[in-house]
């Protein structure tokens, strides 16, 4: 078996110092691709020569005494909806195969280039992100490297897992109702989902407009800060992303101290498993924090949600729809449809709670920080699982995996997904819930978390 | 001018179409293949299958064909003809996709020399289930689809008008709620 890939921070360290070429690098991470790629399912494009013409760059800006960028020679993949140039942007889909190709990577895949990266490749998801397991009929199943029977989470399934078993240090996803969150749960890994509209998402197919994000995975916090600070910013092309300037990431090694953080209860702990719970209880013992906070109606959020998920997702894919209905994931066909059909007045009432909502939980920001919760309800399940019992009751598993996140996502406040080992076997999420424009406070939280050996990241162990 | 429905040959049957009934349920493939006509001239038209002879009859059983569990008969009307015909009708119910679905069958039943009852042709059809009731989930998907100009397939059918109805369940506690009037959602232009 081919080693596994050290942290982001470490390749570029020792790229910088010339203590191993970024060619090197890169091939390394082809290799371990080669040798555990075949039995996770995680990639559906390698850009293995995109990689080494990307990683000869940087190894000669080192030799010219240029500054090679922050991720100089770091391999990474990209969920495959983000556009590569040259590449067709399938997005999980059989039907996008007939696109053609990309003209311009995707804004984030320019950042990361840009800041020295090197894309490995594009990785598996939940056709068209509609999907927490990443369970795809195009193109198999991705598995989880932690045990190959379960799902890696979804939709940015095959993100989480190349991150999770050591291919690449960091991966991008995408997040509409908790695709970064839920895989980060099941895979045992760091994942943010930042701020709706801090990070440009030009270049990536779309789901859900009012609702998607973009953003990193990672096996380290400072991984996670690195690639977040290289993201974030302006991008006139996308309508939604803030004009308000890029800010450093800064004082992370500084503690949590004066953040006042509380645990989220009632909706946020009905639902969750022993093993949920119990994740929550270690973040908030090591985090001292003992209060508990209430959000108003997270049911009905969550509602909203759902409606406006399935009437955005369904409009993007009218067309489709219209002339290629049999050629969708049947997981997937029935729900675009319905969405596509959905009544103006479900849309119109959920976008308007929407407004009146956010402004509920803004106050609730007045006199706390960070919000702990479940990322997800259970650890990662069994490929082909269809029920899931929750509080006591069978209940379908696919939708129910979203239950923690979909609120929040919904307002679009930033999230880092912690990952926390209990007594089982597998890894479960913690999310470090913060108001808006916070990713900073959530970093500063997320580092003391690993710093004190309470979260981490370990790569998955692969025979 | 033969003799209709001989009281004892109705009882026969009824009693073969029972057993029939039961195989059919318990997909018993090689009791199914023994009550048809082991003949090339023997013709079964399924919902969506068109199958001329024994063998394509036999290739379509094994072939898998649909779940019949929870199959039920509502009304059967047996008609002898002579001692040796009968047309068997019947309606029955079933769930497709979670979906009920009223259907009807017709067969024709010979008795065979030496060879007992075997149905020597038979046809399935769904019954139209009529125009989906006014303000139907049924009757908005098809309408919406149809001002869309989004073909419903029937196969996509049942499971988008469950989807709907999910959704409605979902979106009812939204839409009860009261709003305040200066909730909107505008869009901010800022020069």
């Amino acid at each position: 078996m081919t080693p596994a890939l050290p942290t982001a921070v470490e390749i570029a360290a020792s790229i910088r110092s010339k203590r191993v070429s970024a060619r090197e690098i890169a091939a390394a991470a082809l290799a371990r691709l080669r040798t555990t790629g075949p039995e996770l399912n995680a990639f559906t494009l390698v850009t293995a020569d995109r990689a080494l013409a990307e990683a000869v760059k940087v190894d000669e800006a080192i030799a010219t005494g240029r500054d090679p960028g922050p991720l100089a020679g770091v391999p990474y993949a990209v969920k495959n909806l983000f556009d590569l140039a040259g590449e067709v942007t399938v997005a999980g889909s059989k039907i996008n195969r007939d696109d053609p190709a990309a003209t311009a990577d995707a804004t984030a895949v320019t950042r990361l280039h840009q800041a020295g990266a090197v894309c490995l490749g594009a990785v598996n998801m939940g056709e068209y992100a509609y999907d927490f397991t990443t369970e795809n009929s195009h193109y198999g199943p991705t598995r989880n490297p932690h045990d190959p029977t379960r799902s890696p989470g979804g939709s940015s399934g095959g993100s989480a897992a190349a991150v999770a078993a050591g291919i690449v240090p960091i991966a991008l996803g995408t997040d509409t109702n908790g695709s970064i969150r839920v895989p980060a749960s099941f895979c045992g890994i760091w994942g943010l989902k930042p701020t709706y509209g801090r990070v440009s998402r030009t270049g990536a197919f779309l789901f859900v407009e009012s609702l998607d994000h973009v953003g990193p995975f990672a096996r380290s916090v400072a991984d996670l800060a690195v690639t977040f600070e290289t993201l974030q910013g302006p991008d006139p092309r996308d309508p939604a992303c803030s004009a308000r300037a890029a800010e450093p990431m800064t004082g992370l090694t500084s503690g949590p101290a004066g953040l006042r953080v509380a645990v989220l209860g009632g909706y946020f702990e009905k639902g969750a498993s022993a093993e949920a719970r119990a994740a929550v209880g270690q973040v908030a013992a090591a985090l001292q924090a003992d209060r508990r906070v209430e959000l108003p109606t997270p049911e009905l959020a969550r509602a909203a949600a759902y409606t406006i998920t399935a009437a955005e997702g369904g409009h993007r894919h009218l067309a489709r729809l219209r002339t290629r209905a049999g050629d969708f994931d049947p997981k997937t066909r029935d729900r675009f449809l319905a969405g596509a059909l959905s009544p103006a007045a479900w849309l119109l009432q959920a976008h308007k709670f929407r407004a009146a909502w956010r402004d509920q939980i803004r106050e609730i920001f007045r006199d706390v920080d960070i919000l702990l919760a479940p990322a997800t309800p259970v650890s990662a399940t069994k490929i082909g699982q269809d029920m899931v019992e929750l509080d006591g009751i069978e209940v379908p598993l696919r939708p129910n995996l979203g239950l923690f996140t979909q609120p929040i996502s919904f307002v679009g406040l930033p999230v880092v997904a912690a990952p926390v080992w209990t007594a089982g076997p597998l890894p479960i999420g913690v999310q470090l819930i913060g108001a808006p424009w916070s990713e900073n406070s959530l970093l500063r939280v997320a580092w003391a978390l690993e710093s004190s050996g309470v979260c981490r990241a370990p790569v998955a162990k692969i025979e | 001018m033969p003799s209709f429905n001989s009281p004892d040959v109705v009882a026969q049957v009824e009693q073969h179409h029972d057993a029939y009934e039961r195989a059919l349920i318990a997909h018993d493939v090689a009791a199914l293949d023994g009550y048809f006509w082991d003949s090339p001239d023997v013709v079964r038209y399924g919902v969506s299958e068109h199958l001329y002879g024994a063998e394509a009859v036999a290739e379509y059983r094994r072939s898998g064909g649909p779940t019949l569990t929870d199959r039920r008969l509502v009304r059967r009307k047996v008609v002898a003809i002579g001692d040796n015909v009968a047309s068997v009708m019947c309606e029955f119910h079933q769930k497709v996709f979670g979906q009920p679905r009223h259907s009807r069958q017709s067969q024709v039943w010979v008795r065979l020399d030496g060879g007992g009852w075997k149905i020597v042709a038979a046809h399935v059809s769904n019954a139209l289930m009529g125009p989906p009731q006014a303000g139907s989930l049924e009757a908005f998907a098809d309408q919406t689809a149809a001002v869309l100009g989004v073909p419903l397939a029937a196969a996509h059918r049942p499971g988008v008008v469950q989807n709907l109805e999910r959704a409605a369940a979902i979106a009812a506690p939204l839409l009860k709620l009261p709003l305040a009037a200066e909730a909107e959602v505008a869009s901010v232009f800022v020069p």
